[in-house]
């Protein structure tokens, strides 16, 4: 094995393959606290891509309710028990990746799920974590919760999937980072399936072989946002290109929120393949909980997204999600005005920070009704 | 007391010729025949040696195979100078032959030198610049073949689906413009890759420089049968006979066998080393 850096552990690591970075790498932040779980992510991926054979079970996209939703069943569960949960010294990952601890034989520590594993897309879905006592869901902070996980492809910097592969039938674009499955080599082995720790690479019994998620490239390299990006309605998500900490540009929208707000995090760190959709984590879940899932920097995101209406710069970005269809690789604010973008400097969009509000009263004279408020 | 030892050993020749229990043989020897067999039951496999191939963990590359399955498989091999048959015999007491999600098919393969030479490639998937020809038999292929529908219900047999695009109402079926949507949703047969669906022959050619090279062969025209049984699986594979194989030379061969109810696939598999493949006309 190579020994790689991974900034997200704070530290180098064992992988298969040696330290390769694409040109640019494809990020995406999802901030989980607007996701409402409507799933309509779910569906406008799955009629873009998987209605075919074989691809019935599929969801390349799915959104699950934590802590008690999974899709496929337990799928973070199984590998926190072997990681042990992981340990962290400060920033420092010091508990072993999947890679690290691969059994003899093995290039990754992983598991295969089966068929009735993903019989059951969302387990759970809208079951907080006990019962509501009367009066309890008033208190603050709640007793119980759950929030939306929306999730794709992380598109890792190191892939447990391509780790897995004894073929080489899975690569990584270099000029976007996008992780890639042959189609017309894969042999249906099922070891990147048995690798990936996110369990977002998917054995077709129709076709014989493992499909994924494919960033929706063919939109992507026309600098189009991805099909579950544009249909969310939520707009929770923002799609991008991330930098190496120490090449930073405040002026990318991704970097910005990752490396220099440090509001979005990737999702289980501790396993090692420094994934690149980073979450905004849900403020109202304790944080013993989303600290093992999005790693150390919680507490710190959480505060300074709860600090956003004290800081234009990080408000006026966050009002730039959803609000075009193309990839916004730059953003300027220009007073209560945020901008997206292109490479050139050519506004994409220009989204004010404050939507114009107009209140109407409660009895129309006009018509001689009363409105009412609709639910 | 020797001649008494003599005479059971006598004793039992005698018996074994009686019930025309098979010539072992510590090689793999083709027997001659005017005809070459399709089928595992058929009368011509009793005339042909029997090889047990001891079966070995595949541990040399990753991922290995951590807890050997079968133990053995027994082997006999006939050639009428233009194609040689196998037919392989291993116990297996359930069918292996849906893959779906964390299953996978039972199946077989028979390995040998491009080139006959008397130091061959790495018996692991031969090695750069010296190919191993490989014909590789899997259950579920055998399925397919046999007639299980190509649809997924033949393995969910419950399964729910509304819709698919390439049956909407407005698209002719068996119509250009419908096989072009069903493609659209099939990447792997898009890419020419046919890893599963409707099949002619049960048996895949392939050619091998090393782990991890496996290509298709495409017009090798192997073919082959396996049927299961209360002894488990007897597999008949045919393909072309090694260039330059006849009675006065000989090559070599190796096994694999998977066990899908132990999830071996790939390079997780019991295989065997060289072999000596010879050739032996009938008496």
């Amino acid at each position: 094995m190579a020994r790689v850096m991974n900034w997200q552990l704070g530290r180098e690591m064992s992988y298969w393959y040696p330290e390769s970075r694409p040109n640019k790498q494809f990020a995406a932040v999802f901030d989980t606290n607007k996701c409402i779980a409507c799933q309509t992510c779910t569906l406008a991926c799955k009629t873009t891509w998987t209605s075919g054979r074989g691809q019935e079970y599929m969801l390349w996209n799915n959104v699950e309710s934590k802590p008690y939703g999974f899709y496929p069943l337990a799928w973070d569960l199984k590998l926190l028990e072997s990681l042990e949960g992981g340990k962290w010294t400060g920033r420092k990952y010091e508990g072993q990746t999947i890679f690290e601890q691969a059994p003899a034989g093995e290039r990754v520590l992983g598991w295969r799920p089966e068929s009735q594993d993903y019989a059951y897309p969302n387990v759970g879905e809208d079951d907080c974590t006990g019962q509501i006592d009367g009066g309890a869901s008033m208190a603050m902070p709640h007793m119980n919760w759950f929030f939306y996980l929306a999730r794709i492809c992380n598109h890792c910097t190191y892939p447990a999937c391509l780790a897995s592969c004894p073929r080489g039938s899975i690569y990584k674009r270099p000029e976007d980072g996008i992780v890639l499955v042959d189609q017309g080599r894969c042999r249906g082995y099922q070891e990147c399936v048995k690798g990936c720790p996110y369990k977002k690479i998917f054995f077709n019994p129709m076709t014989g072989t493992s499909e994924k998620c494919i960033a929706c490239f063919p939109k992507v390299e026309q600098g189009i946002q991805p099909q579950c990006f544009v249909n969310c309605i939520g707009k929770i998500r923002l799609a991008g290109w991330i930098s190496k900490p120490e090449n930073a540009k405040p002026e990318n929208p991704i970097d910005y929120l990752v490396h220099v707000k440090k509001i979005a995090l990737p999702l289980f760190p501790q396993f090692g393949l420094e994934p690149n959709v980073y979450y905004i984590p849900p403020v109202h879940v304790p944080t013993s909980f989303t600290r093992q899932m999005f790693g150390p920097g919680v507490d710190d995101a959480i505060k300074a997204y709860r600090n956003a209406k004290n800081d234009p710069d990080l408000a006026s970005l966050l009002c730039l999600f959803g609000s075009s269809e193309m990839v916004m690789p730059r953003w300027k604010r220009q007073g209560d005005t945020v901008s997206g973008l292109d490479e050139k400097g050519n506004t994409l969009v220009k989204v004010p920070m404050n939507e114009p509000v107009h209140v109407r009263a409660a009895y129309d004279k006009l018509y001689q009704i009363s409105r009412t408020n609709c639910p | 007391m020797l001649r008494f030892r003599i005479l059971a050993a006598a004793l039992m020749i005698v018996a074994a010729g009686c019930s025309r229990a098979p010539q072992a043989v510590n090689e793999v020897v083709s027997l001659r025949v005017s005809k070459i067999p399709d089928t595992p039951p058929d009368a011509v496999w009793s005339n042909a040696p029997e090889h047990t191939a001891k079966l070995l963990l595949q541990d040399l590359v990753e991922p290995r195979l951590a807890k050997a399955s079968t133990p053995e498989v027994k082997v006999r091999s006939v050639t009428n100078g233009s194609e040689i048959a196998f037919r392989l015999t291993w116990p297996d007491a359930v069918v292996n032959d849906v893959p779906e999600p964390g299953r996978f098919p039972d199946g077989c393969a028979v390995q040998i030198p491009r080139v006959r030479e008397v130091d061959p490639p790495e018996p692991q998937m031969g090695q750069s610049s010296r190919p191993v020809d490989i014909t590789f038999w899997r259950a579920d292929w055998q399925a397919s073949v046999n007639g299980r529908p190509d649809n997924i219900r033949s393995i969910y047999p419950n399964a729910a689906v509304d819709h698919y695009p390439f049956e909407a109402k407005s698209l002719e079926p068996g119509s250009a413009a419908q096989r072009e949507m069903a493609t659209r949703y099939s990447p792997a047969a898009a890419s020419g890759n046919r890893r599963a669906g409707p099949r002619d022959v049960p048996v895949e050619d392939l050619v091998a420089e090393g782990p991890g090279t496996l290509s298709p062969r495409p017009g090798a025209g192997s073919r082959g049968k396996g049927e299961h049984g209360a002894a488990g699986w007897s597999v008949v594979i045919v393909r072309k006979s090694p260039q330059g194989l006849d009675v006065r030379t000989r090559t070599q061969i190796a096994f694999a066998v998977w066990e899908g109810s132990k999830q071996e696939t790939g390079a997780r598999k019991m295989r065997t080393g060289w072999i000596p493949l010879s050739v032996r006309e009938a008496k």
